[in-house]
């Protein structure tokens, strides 16, 4: 429950005070797993090492990175969010829907965005002022969305989507593609706030010890609130790069979206009990499960396996942080 | 405080006495929107579909009163299935293929119980990583493909019926409830579950075994997962990955509905049973009156959130 950081005045300069120093941090065994990967991925096939795969497995990513990087704020809050799956397929037809009557980028954009948000708010409503359990919440909103996306898609498909709302999934700035592009800008926004924001050092410390953010006199609901509405936001954005990369929205899209976004959020290492993590933990783990799932499709593992290799994940995630946490003696 | 509000806090002290008459008001009013809802037939087959969840339901109760969730039961439901579909279709007699489902789903919640206890990792993170891994397996073991050739016997689990009215699962349910109550309310165990539920912290320092009783409960519900596997299969005469896909979210708004607190501590059989014939008659009654499946997945995830609110407001009323 207590807010782990390396003590500062741990500083020594033997290999083994910088190989504890690196251990400390969150992400390190995921960082570590992904660099070993690439290796071995790059010796077995030498399709891997190509700057053109790793960009493509970066895009692949983008949508997953993107939502992670908001639900990694909600996981630092102590919460969790499994809707993003059925809200990422609701505004995906709501930007769907905008872009076919209108055109344009700027308006359907608006509109996931909007949707997500206020998915997002529902969610954070229920949370804080219902005071029911973001499991139960967000579980219970995983199904209703769903259902939502089927009342108003009446069950058909949305397609035909004009190029010009497509330009955030397929174009490109300078060779290099706007899903990378917006994912990385994401990734420093979302750093510079965790550093640098009141809102970002609340997340770490109501997710940390809740009663210390309280006797401290912190805003423990309005900051959970917004982390909630903060993964509807971004849900809104992964949705346009999905919509830009697949041109049409089915009535499941976006389905089991959210246990590979949990997965993301947990492999890179941030702690699911809260308080404990970065985003650098979210975009690594995103870009790992790509390579991972990249690498089976070039060792010719069938896909049916993908979802047990992503259980098995999350599990060795999740193991490997409690022993990294042993390994440095910390008795949270 | 007005009458009605001091009527209903009255009320909400005996739960299972509202819960009953929303069971009651549920029926009626699917009577009046479809005229195959109340007949004998209709009534006693809808426990067909009930007692799959409603098996379920009861190692969840458990394992909800201690505070923790399992996730996994759904895709456990699916793995244990292809367990008995595949050894059979592979040689094995049918009886030690069922067996092995049983095994199957057992030794799944045995897992959860020790990667839980062992690690001290919270549940939630912990089935959910597994509710991908059994799924994975599931579909990966049989390459998504389905066996459906059983013998005539195997039907006997989930078709069959007893003096032509009453389907044979109702009875391994009634005699499960009974099994799992007893355990809850009359024995040592039982007040362990409570007290892991009520206070961890101080169970463990009253010498509650409280590993034990976890690896205990998450095995429990996987044995519970693998006979109903064993009347799903039988049931559907087919046994694929993607069996149960879904199911927990039952599982749970049932044993929610009947009044367990997601925060632990409290929970009875008796709610239970009644929160899954709550839910089974929705669907039914959905079903006959031509609500599409997808929409019944909606109104389920809503009545999830309405009863954990309605819970959690009448317990801080009452505090």
């Amino acid at each position: 429950m207590t807010e782990a950081r390396a003590p500062a005045e741990q500083r020594g300069t033997s290999p083994r005070d910088a190989f504890r120093r690196f251990m400390v941090r969150p992400e390190s065994p995921a960082l570590v797993f992904l660099a070993l990967l690439v290796v071995a991925f790059s010796l077995s096939s030498d399709k891997f090492l190509s700057g053109s795969n790793f960009e493509s497995i970066v895009i692949s990513v983008a949508v997953l990175g993107i939502i992670a990087l908001a639900v990694n704020q909600v996981v630092l809050c102590g919460e969790i969010d499994i809707s993003t799956g059925s809200m990422m397929g609701l505004c995906a037809v709501a930007a769907g829907a905008v872009a076919l009557s209108t055109g344009g980028l700027v308006l359907p954009l608006l509109a996931g965005i909007a949707v997500g948000a206020f998915c997002g708010a529902i969610n954070g409503a229920l949370v804080t002022a219902g005071r029911i359990p973001s499991i139960i919440v967000t579980l219970g909103m995983l199904y209703a969305l769903r259902g939502v996306i089927l009342l108003v898609t009446g069950g058909t498909w949305i397609t035909g989507v004009p190029e010009e709302a497509r330009v955030l999934g397929t174009g490109t700035v300078l060779g290099v593609g706007y899903p990378v592009i917006i994912l990385f800008v994401l990734f420093l926004v979302m750093e510079l706030v965790s550093r640098h924001s009141t809102w970002g050092r609340n997340v770490f410390a109501v997710g940390g010890n809740r009663r210390a953010a309280r006797l401290a006199g912190l805003p423990i609901d309005r900051t959970r609130f917004l982390a909630f509405v903060l993964v509807g936001m971004f849900v809104g954005i992964a949705s346009i790069i999905y919509l830009g990369r697949a041109g049409s929205v089915q009535t499941n899209t976006g389905t089991g979206l959210e246990l590979q976004v949990v997965a993301a959020v947990v492999i890179g290492g941030t702690s699911i009990s809260g308080g404990r993590g970065s985003s650098l933990a979210a975009l690594t783990g995103a870009v790992l499960i790509g390579v991972i799932l990249n690498g089976l499709i070039l060792l010719g593992v069938p896909g049916i396996w993908q979802q047990g290799v992503l259980g098995a994940l999350i599990l060795l995630a999740v193991a490997t942080d409690v022993l990294r946490r042993r390994l440095v003696g910390d008795k949270t | 405080m007005s009458a009605a509000a001091a009527a209903l806090r009255r009320l909400s002290f005996s739960r299972e006495i509202v819960l009953l008459g929303v069971l009651i008001v549920l029926v009626i009013v699917m009577s009046l929107l479809s005229p195959l809802f109340f007949t004998v037939g209709n009534l006693l087959n809808t426990s067909r579909f009930f007692v799959e969840v409603g098996l379920m339901a009861l190692g969840m109760t458990l394992i909800i009163i201690t505070g923790g969730i399992d996730l996994s039961v759904g895709s456990n439901l699916g793995l244990s299935s292809v367990a008995i579909g595949f050894s059979f279709a592979a040689g094995l007699p049918l009886p030690f293929a069922i067996v092995l489902g049983l095994g199957v789903g057992t030794a799944a919640g045995l897992f959860n119980g020790l990667f839980i206890t062992l690690l001290n990792l919270h549940p939630l993170v912990v089935t959910l990583g597994t509710f991908a891994l059994f799924q994975g397996l599931a579909y990966g073991a049989t390459g998504a493909e389905a066996v459906s050739d059983f013998p005539d016997w195997f039907a006997y689990f989930g078709q069959a019926y007893f003096l032509n009215v009453v389907p044979g699962q109702l009875f391994i349910f009634i005699v499960a409830v009974a099994v799992v109550w007893l355990i809850l309310s009359r024995t040592r165990f039982g007040r362990y579950v409570y007290a892991i539920g009520n206070n961890e912290e101080a169970a463990r320092f009253s010498g509650v075994p409280i590993r034990k009783v976890k690896v205990a409960i998450y095995s429990g519900i996987g044995l519970l997962v693998g006979m109903a596997a064993v009347i799903y299969t039988s049931r559907v005469y087919t046994a694929r990955g993607d069996s149960g896909l879904g199911l927990e979210l039952d599982v749970i708004s049932a044993v929610v509905l009947g009044g367990a607190s997601i925060y632990g501590g409290s929970g009875t059989i008796a709610g239970t049973v009644l929160g899954v014939l709550i839910i089974a008659t929705l669907r039914n009654g959905l079903t006959l009156a031509g609500v599409p499946s997808t929409w019944q997945l909606f109104v389920l995830g809503v009545l999830l959130l309405v009863a954990v609110f309605l819970n959690e407001f009448f317990r801080r009323r009452e505090e």
